[in-house]
């Protein structure tokens, strides 16, 4: 049955208006939770919250066990999934850029625009900066692109590099997850609490 | 403290831990739930509902029609024996054999959905093999020649001349079938071998005399 629009159930012409619609949600939701103020961002590096790493960590997990339930179900077929190429060393340096750009400025991408959407200060400086970054990168990729291709690997998954069942891997993943939140609990505890 | 309050500041307190318990439980379900065979294509009704159909089966007449048009949209696959296909086939066949239909470079002339396919053998049964299993597989746009090369020969080729009491559509697809004919070459053999005939058969009477003579003796 699934996915609905590459199997035509939908018209592939709604895929923009689903995304919009989509990201509109997801930007309201993470308003909502708080997602906008930059301390609570970097309260996952000082310890004293970890409601991005809880939120972010149960997302990915609900929507594996969901997929694969469905696709267990037949109701959505998981091969016909896209699954971005894995650019390893690239991927490993640019997670270290965006870290230290996340630890720094206090935001990612999605909750920066969220921050401006509100009118802050902050997460509009944080924009602007994200836009120079994009600038500089789009303009020097003829340099950077041997580096970049380099480790292109393809469209893998965990389930092609370990070569195990998706399902012992979701459950792996889960119990990381269960691990993480209880011990980022422990941490919260021993941390000194900070209001905002 | 009422028995309400008591309950209520207990799920308060453990909810995080009732959670928890529920996700973890439902990955464990995905690691114990029984393993069934996937099977990939169109779900077995629809098979039957294909199979069972004539649709897929194009006309000697309409593939001759197309072919003459330089249809663009039109793919030819010959389904029989390499041998057989070196021989004689139709015109920008590709030669396609079942044993072939998983090698990755064939298969991608089968599965597209921008040509029409047209699946011929000697007769309809080496296509049809092919054409079950593209239709397992939900590929588009395949056809069967009906009656295949056999029929092509008896309709195209060498068309029968219709008796005198048929309707006119039958003088008009035989004039069709002549025409089609001599655009694959008919025309030009056959004037070869009406004027070879007459020159063979002056020497072709002498030795069928002389079979005729121990035929006669047995």
């Amino acid at each position: 049955m699934g996915p609905l629009i590459p199997n035509g159930l939908i018209p592939v012409e709604w895929n923009f208006v689903i995304a919009i619609l989509i990201g509109i949600a997801f930007g309201y939701i993470m308003e909502a939770t708080g997602f906008s103020s930059s301390r609570k961002l970097a309260g996952v590096f000082y310890g004293y919250d970890f409601a991005v790493l809880k939120v972010f960590f149960t997302s990915a997990v609900v929507a594996v066990i969901g997929l694969y339930y469905m696709d267990y179900l037949n109701f959505v077929d998981i091969s016909q999934l896209y699954v971005q190429p894995t650019y390893l060393w690239a991927a490993v340096i640019g997670g270290m850029i965006m870290g230290v750009g996340f630890l720094a400025g206090g935001f990612c991408p999605g909750t920066s625009l969220c921050a401006v959407a509100i009118g802050k200060i902050d997460g509009m400086v944080f924009t602007v900066g994200l836009m120079i970054g994009i600038f500089i990168f789009s303009e020097s990729f003829s340099v950077l692109e041997p580096f970049f291709e380099s480790s292109n690997l393809g469209h893998i998954t965990l389930v092609d590099s370990l070569g195990m069942s998706p399902y012992w891997i979701i459950l792996i993943i889960t119990s990381i997850a269960l691990v993480a939140f209880a011990f980022s609990d422990w941490v919260r505890s021993k941390v000194k609490k900070v209001f905002y | 403290m009422s028995k309400r309050y008591k309950s209520k500041k207990f799920l308060v307190k453990t909810r995080y831990i009732i959670l928890a318990t529920i996700l973890f439980l439902l990955a464990l379900g995905l690691v114990l739930l029984p393993k069934y065979q996937k099977n990939e294509g169109i779900n077995p009704e629809l098979f039957v509902i294909n199979a069972v159909s004539t649709e897929r089966y194009i006309s000697t007449d309409l593939l001759a029609d197309r072919i003459i048009n330089q249809d663009p949209t039109l793919l030819l696959i010959d389904t029989r024996p390499e041998k057989e296909f070196n021989e004689f086939s139709l015109p920008n066949a590709v030669n396609i054999q079942l044993k072939d239909f998983f090698n990755e470079e064939l298969n991608s002339y089968l599965d597209q959905d921008v040509y029409d396919v047209i699946l011929f053998s000697n007769d309809n049964f080496y296509a049809n093999e092919v054409w079950m299993l593209g239709n397992r597989l939900g590929y588009k746009n395949l056809f069967v020649l009906k009656g295949g090369l056999n029929e092509w020969f008896s309709t195209i080729i060498n068309p029968k001349y219709p008796d005198e009491t048929m309707p006119r559509e039958a003088f008009e697809l035989y004039d069709f079938r002549k025409a089609a004919g001599m655009y694959f070459g008919v025309g030009v053999t056959k004037t070869k071998s009406e004027e070879k005939p007459k020159s063979k058969k002056k020497v072709i009477t002498a030795p069928k005399k002389k079979k005729r003579v121990p035929e006669g003796g047995c």
